[in-house]
């Protein structure tokens, strides 16, 4: 069978879209405790899940794809992905230029803080520190589910739908 | 037909409520359980352990644990001349046997690490992370945690090293839990 050649240009465009689309952000932002408190509050009456992620983390980078994705999918919905590197200061442009290459939505952030302990109990002191992690807040500011390690992007979905009444 | 032990009732439920409670908590009591040496043969943990012991969860291909492989082999030299015992544990599901032996030769690790086939011990001590350490004083969990403050080796807080020697000078530990950012254990499902 033959193809067209404009088949393959087609195709071949729809799969560096993910890629190449939306730009992402264009610088990562540093967090802490204190930032985590005022971003839950910027956001309150939105569903909001947080992704704390590293570049050397394997899981967290397939699944970042597949959030941002999610994140386009919902996009209108009163829904903030937001995206937290807990990379060192030495991969923090590493850190950047991944997720501009799969246009994660602005703004991003990378953590900044003396010590880690501190940081991770801040967020959740059920939480070991273990990459990657999710942390998905409901309209209210309120914790409504929190996954470690690689999760079904479909249960993220239904878990989101479900706290945006859908 | 397989028979069913009192004392496997005992030791199933054990493992229940030990995962159901998160694990393991400093202060607690650490029950026996069995390991694989990488050449298949179980293990019992109270053929291994001392007075005191660290039990460490590591991974051949965790980029975190790896940054720690020197330093582990540091902390095992320095520690284990004071009559400190090492039990390394892989848990990892897709990390099998042989690449735990080729990963502890490559790296020249001077102790054995040991196989957890299903995570049992990971559930039993509720641990989640690579690197992982908890130290046990007479039994009884003393420290839980991060082994120090830095991936990158720019320690300033030797935690591990810290709570080590507190235990063996009979001081209290300073910080008995810490945490750090690491790799999930990669549980059966």
């Amino acid at each position: 069978m033959r193809v067209p050649a404009a088949t393959f240009i087609v195709v071949l465009a729809g799969a560096g879209a993910l890629a190449a689309s939306a730009g992402g952000p264009a610088r990562l932002e540093p967090y802490n405790a204190q930032r985590h408190r005022q971003v839950l509050a910027d956001n309150r009456g939105k569903v909001v899940l947080f992704d704390f992620w590293a570049t050397w983390c394997a899981p967290c980078r397939a699944e970042m794809p597949r959030l941002i994705q999610l994140a386009r999918r919902l996009r209108g919905e009163r829904f903030r992905l937001i995206t937290v590197s807990a990379d060192e200061p030495e991969e923090k442009q590493q850190a950047l230029e991944f997720l501009q290459q799969y246009g994660a939505p602005e703004p991003a952030f990378i953590k900044d803080v003396d010590d880690d302990d501190a940081f991770i109990n801040a967020i959740n002191t059920d939480w070991s520190g273990a990459l990657p992690a999710l942390f998905l807040y409901d309209r209210n500011g309120k914790l409504a589910k929190m996954w470690i390690g690689e999760t079904k992007i479909s249960e993220i979905e239904r878990a989101i739908r479900g706290l945006l009444g859908q | 037909m397989k028979r069913i032990t009192l004392g496997s009732i005992l030791a199933a439920l054990f493992a229940c409520s030990a995962l159901f409670a998160g694990g393991l908590k400093v202060g607690d009591t650490v029950p026996d359980f069995t390991l694989k040496s990488v050449d298949g043969n179980d293990v019992r943990y109270s053929s291994l352990a001392g007075d005191v012991t660290v039990v460490t969860f590591i991974a051949t291909r965790c980029p975190v644990s790896n940054a720690y492989n020197e330093r582990m082999k540091a902390i095992y030299a320095d520690y284990h001349a004071k009559g400190v015992k090492f039990v390394f544990v892989n848990s990892n599901k897709q990390e099998d046997a042989a690449e735990v032996k080729e990963h502890a030769q490559k790296h020249g690790f001077q102790f054995a690490v040991y196989k957890d086939p299903g995570n049992v011990v990971a559930d039993l001590f509720g641990a989640q992370v690579t690197p992982e350490a908890y130290v046990i004083k007479g039994g009884k969990i003393v420290y839980h945690g991060r082994i120090d403050d830095s991936q990158k080796g720019d320690v300033k807080d030797p935690s591990l090293r810290k709570a080590l020697d507190a235990v063996l000078a009979g001081r209290p530990i300073e910080k008995p839990e810490t945490k750090a950012f690491g790799c999930t254990i990669k549980r059966v499902s």
